[in-house]
C-alpha cells in the first residue's frame, strides 16, 4: 500500500467535497418528493438521466453552454415533473408506498428503455469545460469546479424557496401534516404535483452539471437513484439540511476509500454504506422522521 | 362430485406437460422450461411481496446464488448436476437469511431500496471471488445435453412452488403473514410475531429462485454475473406476478404464462420496446388492476380468496 | 389472584418536545371496569400505547400481573393476556370476517375455526363471515374488531373509544357484552368521550390532563370533582 500524502489527502478532500455537492443537490429533490408525497422515486435517477441528455442534445445540435442551458433542463422536467401520476388518489388507500414504488419503478423501466430505444447505449458527454486548475499540489478539474458553484447556487436557491416564499412554506406544511395543510386550505393535490415538479428540475439540474463530468448513457441513472437514497438515509429523511451535509459526506466517503481500499470495495462502498446505516440508525445519522 | 372436474383438468394438463418433450421440438422445449421458470419465480415472489407486502426488488439475488452454487459446486467440486442444483436451493435461503434478519426490520421503502441495492452488491462480491466464481469472465460448465431432464426439473420446481403457494395461503401461517400486509401494527398487537413471519415467508422466497438458478446454469452451460443477476428477471417476476394476481395461488401462474407468451412473441425482436412494455404495465396495473387479473375477478364474480 | 392485574408507576412518554404523559400511575384491581377520561391530547391512547408496547416509555415502569411489561415487543405483551382495540379501526380489510379471528387464534384448526364462528354469532355477524371485512359496514367493523380482541381469552381488555360512531342498537349489546367480560372476572380499560357511556359502566375512573393524573375515584365523585370540570370546561 502506498504512502497516503498530505497532498493525496488534500486532493481526495476537495475531489469529495466537489462530487458531494451534486450528491446532495440531487438528494434534495428526492428529499422533498419523499418528506411532501411520502413516495420512494425510483425513477429519480433517470430524470437526471433525461437533464443529461437533454443537455447534450442541446449542446451537440443547437450549440448551447450547458451551464446555460442548464435553466432550460430544469424548466422541461419541471414541466414533466407536474404532470406525472404519481400522486396518491388512484393508488391502493391502504398500501401507496407499495404502490408508488412499483409505480416509479415502472416509470423509471419505460423512460429507460424509451432513451435506449431513441438514443442507444453509445456512450455520449458534453466536450465542454475540459482540464484542471491547480492549486499547489491539488488540481481542481474544472467542470467538478463549476458544478460545485452552481450544485451550491441552486441549493441555496431551493432553501430559500422552502424558507421564505409562500408555496415554498405550504409544501413544508403538507410534508409535516397532510390533514393539517389540507385544514388550513393548502390545495395538497396541487401540493404534491409542485412538489415532484421542483424535485425533477433539481435532478435535471444534477444531470445538466453531471453530463460535463461524466459519460451519458441510459443507465446511467441508476446509481444516482440510489445514492441519492443513500445521502437520505444518512441524512436522515425529511431532513433537508441533513440531506446537504449527507451528500458531502458521501462524496468525502467514496473519495477516501478510493485511497485507502481497492477499487471493487470502494465502488460498492455506497452500497455497503447503505446497509451499514440503515441496519444501526434508520432514521438517519442526523436524525429526522421514518 | 364437484371437486373431480377441475382434479382431471389438472391432471390432463399435467400428463399434457409431461409427455411435451417427446413430442415437440428442442425449441418448444426450451419455451416451456422458461415458462416453468418464471412460474417458480413470481410464484416466490409472492410468497413474499404478495402475501407480507414487503417488497423485494432484489429477488434476483437468490436466483444468482443459486446458479453459482450449483455453477461452483459442478465445476469445482464435481458435483452431479441435480445434487448441485438442490444445494443451491440451500443456500439461497441462507442468503435470505443473512440479508432477511437485519433488513426485514426496515420499514417498507427501506427495505425495498435495500433489496434494490442487494443486487449490486452480490453481483460485487461475486467480482470480488474471482477466484471461485470466475468473477466477469464467468463460469463455463462441462457441456452436457440435458435439456430434457432440466425441463422436467424445472417442471417440479414450478409445480412444488405452487404446491408451496396453496399450503401456505390456506393455512393460518398464511393468514398471519397477510395479516402483516394489512396491518402490521394490528398484527402485532394481536400477538403475532411479525419479525418471524417476515423471515419465515422470506425463506421460503428464496428456496425456488436458488433452485431454478442452478438449472439455468446447467442448461446454460455458462454464468457470468450479468447473466444471473439482472434486473430485468426481477422485473418480469415481478410484473407477472402483479399482472396476474398478487397474493393469489394462481395468479402468478397466470400472469407467467401470459406474459411469457407475450415475451415470446416481442422479445426476440423488440428487446428495448419489450422492457418499456413491462414498464408500462407495471403503471397500468398499479394504476388501474393492482389486485391483478385475478384480484379483479374475485371481486366482480365474488370467487373465494383462495385461487 | 390477589394484587393489581396492572401497574402503571410514574410513566413518562415524550414525543421531541411535547409530553404526552407525564409521570402518570394508576393501579387496576382485577375484575372491575374502568374508564379513562379526559380531554382530547391528555396522552389517554399514549398511555394505551404504552401499556401495549406499540410505545416505550422514556421513564417509569410498567406491571402486569406482578412481572414488568415496559419495554417488551407488542407481540409478547399481548401474548401474556393484554388485548386492546384501536381508535380508528384496524380490521384486516382484505381477509373474510372469520379469518380476521382465526389470524388470532391459537392451537387446534376445528375448535379454533368454532370459537370464531361463537364470537361472530355473539355479535351479529355470523352470517357475514366470508364477507371480506373491508365491505363490512362501519359499526360491523367495529364489533369485528371488539370480538377479534377477545380470542386469545385476555385478562385485560384496552378499548380505546368503544362507542364513536357507533348506533344506539348497537351501543347497548356492546355495553351488554362489556358487562359480559367484566361477570368473566376480566379487567377492561375504557377511554370513552361519551360520559354517559362512561359513567353508565366504570366502577372507577381515572382523568387525564396533559399527560398527568387529575382524578381518580367513583363516577359520583369525579362528576363533582372541581379540577375535572375544569379540565374539560374551565379553561379559556
Amino acid at each position: 500500500m502506498t504512502t497516503v500524502t498530505g497532498a493525496m489527502l488534500a486532493q481526495v478532500v476537495v475531489s469529495g467535497l466537489l462530487a458531494g455537492s451534486l450528491y446532495a443537490l440531487v438528494a434534495l429533490g428526492l428529499a422533498l418528493i419523499f418528506g411532501v408525497m411520502r413516495v420512494i422515486n425510483i425513477a429519480h435517477g433517470t430524470l437526471l438521466m433525461l437533464g443529461s441528455y437533454a443537455t447534450y442534445w442541446w449542446f451537440t445540435y443547437l450549440g448551447w453552454n450547458p451551464y446555460l442551458s442548464l435553466p432550460a433542463a430544469m424548466g422541461l422536467l419541471f414541466l414533466g415533473g407536474v404532470h406525472d401520476p404519481v400522486d396518491e388518489k388512484p393508488l391502493e388507500k391502504r398500501a401507496p408506498e407499495l404502490s408508488s414504488l412499483l409505480l416509479t419503478f415502472g416509470i423509471s423501466i419505460s423512460l429507460v428503455n424509451l432513451a435506449q430505444l431513441a438514443w442507444t447505449s453509445d456512450l455520449r458527454s458534453v466536450e465542454f469545460l475540459t482540464g484542471s486548475y491547480l492549486l499547489g499540489p491539488v488540481a481542481f478539474s474544472k467542470a467538478r469546479l463549476v458544478g460545485f458553484a452552481f450544485a451550491l447556487g441552486i441549493t441555496v436557491l431551493a432553501f430559500l424557496f422552502l424558507g421564505r416564499t409562500k408555496l415554498g412554506k405550504a409544501i413544508r406544511a403538507t410534508a409535516q401534516s397532510r390533514e393539517v395543510a389540507m385544514v388550513c386550505g393548502i390545495n395538497v393535490g396541487r401540493i404534491h404535483l409542485l412538489t415532484f415538479g421542483v424535485a425533477s428540475a433539481l435532478a435535471a439540474a444534477g444531470g445538466s452539471l453531471v453530463s460535463v463530468i461524466v459519460a451519458i448513457q441510459p443507465e446511467m441513472g441508476q446509481v444516482w437513484t440510489f445514492k441519492s437514497f443513500l445521502v437520505i438515509v444518512l441524512g436522515g429523511a425529511g431532513n433537508y439540511p441533513g440531506a446537504l451535509l449527507g451528500g458531502l459526506l458521501l462524496g468525502l466517503v467514496e473519495q477516501l476509500s478510493s485511497l485507502y481500499l481497492t477499487t471493487q470495495v470502494s465502488e460498492a462502498i455506497a452500497y455497503l454504506l447503505l446497509v451499514v446505516v440503515l441496519l444501526i440508525r434508520p432514521t438517519g445519522l442526523l436524525g429526522g422522521r421514518t | 362430485m364437484k371437486r373431480l372436474g377441475p382434479a382431471l383438468l389438472a391432471l390432463g394438463l399435467l400428463a399434457w406437460l409431461a409427455l411435451w418433450p417427446l413430442w415437440a421440438s428442442g425449441y418448444r422445449v426450451r419455451f416451456m422450461l422458461e415458462l416453468f421458470m418464471w412460474v417458480a419465480l413470481a410464484q416466490s415472489w409472492n410468497l413474499i411481496s404478495g402475501l407480507t407486502g414487503y417488497v423485494s426488488f432484489g429477488h434476483v439475488a437468490f436466483y444468482g446464488t443459486g446458479a453459482y452454487t450449483a455453477g461452483i459446486l459442478i465445476l469445482r467440486a464435481d458435483w452431479p448436476w441435480p445434487l448441485a442444483v438442490l444445494a443451491g436451493g440451500v443456500t439461497a435461503p441462507i442468503l435470505a437469511l443473512l440479508i432477511g434478519y437485519p433488513c426485514l426490520r426496515l420499514k417498507g421503502p427501506y427495505f425495498a431500496i435495500a433489496m434494490l441495492g442487494l443486487n449490486e452488491v452480490m453481483r460485487v462480491v461475486v467480482s470480488y471471488f474471482d477466484g471461485l466464481t470466475g468473477g466477469g469472465l464467468g463460469l463455463s460448465l462441462p457441456t452436457l445435453h440435458a435439456s430434457v431432464p432440466v425441463y422436467y426439473a424445472m417442471g417440479a420446481t414450478a409445480l412444488g412452488a405452487t404446491i408451496l403457494a396453496f399450503a401456505i395461503i390456506t393455512s393460518r401461517f398464511g393468514l398471519r403473514l397477510m395479516s402483516i400486509r394489512e396491518d402490521e401494527v394490528a398484527a402485532e398487537a394481536m400477538g403475532i410475531d411479525t419479525s418471524r413471519y417476515k423471515l419465515y415467508a422470506f425463506l421460503l422466497s428464496a428456496v425456488a429462485p436458488g433452485i431454478a438458478g442452478g438449472l439455468f446454469a446447467r442448461d446454460q452451460g455458462y454464468i457470468e454475473p450479468i447473466s444471473v443477476f439482472p434486473l430485468l428477471t426481477t422485473i418480469t417476476m415481478i410484473v407477472m406476478c402483479l399482472f396476474g394476481g398478487k397474493g393469489t395461488i394462481f395468479g402468478p401462474v397466470l400472469g407467467a404464462v401470459l406474459l411469457s407468451v407475450f415475451q415470446e412473441l416481442v422479445w426476440a425482436r423488440f428487446l428495448y420496446v419489450h422492457q418499456v412494455l413491462f414498464g408500462v404495465i407495471i403503471v397500468a396495473v398499479v394504476l388501474f388492476m393492482p389486485k391483478g387479473i385475478l384480484g379483479v375477478l374475485q371481486e366482480r364474480y365474488r370467487l373465494p380468496r383462495t385461487i | 389472584m390477589d394484587g393489581p392485574i396492572l401497574e402503571v408507576t410514574q410513566v413518562t412518554k415524550r414525543f421531541g418536545g411535547v409530553t404526552a404523559v407525564n409521570h402518570c400511575s394508576l393501579s387496576l384491581t382485577p375484575g372491575r371496569i374502568y374508564g379513562l377520561i379526559g380531554p382530547n391530547g391528555s396522552g389517554k391512547t399514549t398511555l394505551f400505547n404504552c401499556v401495549t408496547g406499540l410505545a416505550a416509555p422514556d421513564a417509569g415502569l410498567i406491571r402486569f400481573k406482578g412481572e414488568r411489561i415496559d419495554h417488551l415487543p407488542p407481540y409478547l405483551i399481548a401474548r401474556r393476556g393484554i388485548g386492546r382495540t384501536f381508535q380508528v379501526i384496524r380490521v384486516f380489510p382484505e381477509l373474510t370476517a372469520l379469518e380476521n379471528l382465526l389470524v388470532v387464534s391459537r392451537g387446534d384448526g376445528e375448535a379454533a375455526r368454532r370459537r370464531a364462528m361463537e364470537l361472530l354469532t355473539f355479535v351479529k355477524l355470523d352470517r357475514l363471515h366470508r364477507e371480506y371485512a373491508g365491505n363490512l359496514s362501519y359499526g360491523q367493523q367495529k364489533l369485528l374488531e371488539f370480538v377479534r380482541v377477545l380470542v386469545p381469552e385476555p385478562e385485560l381488555i384496552l378499548l380505546d373509544e368503544p362507542a364513536a360512531g357507533v348506533n344506539r342498537t348497537l351501543l347497548n349489546d356492546l355495553l351488554a357484552a362489556i358487562r359480559d367480560l367484566r361477570a368473566q372476572g376480566r379487567t377492561i380499560l375504557i377511554v370513552e368521550h361519551d360520559m354517559k357511556v362512561i359513567m353508565e359502566l366504570s366502577e372507577q375512573i381515572f382523568v387525564l390532563d396533559y399527560g398527568e393524573k387529575i382524578a381518580e375515584g367513583p363516577p359520583e365523585v369525579i362528576q363533582a370533582d372541581a379540577r375535572v370540570i375544569e379540565a374539560y370546561f374551565g379553561r379559556g
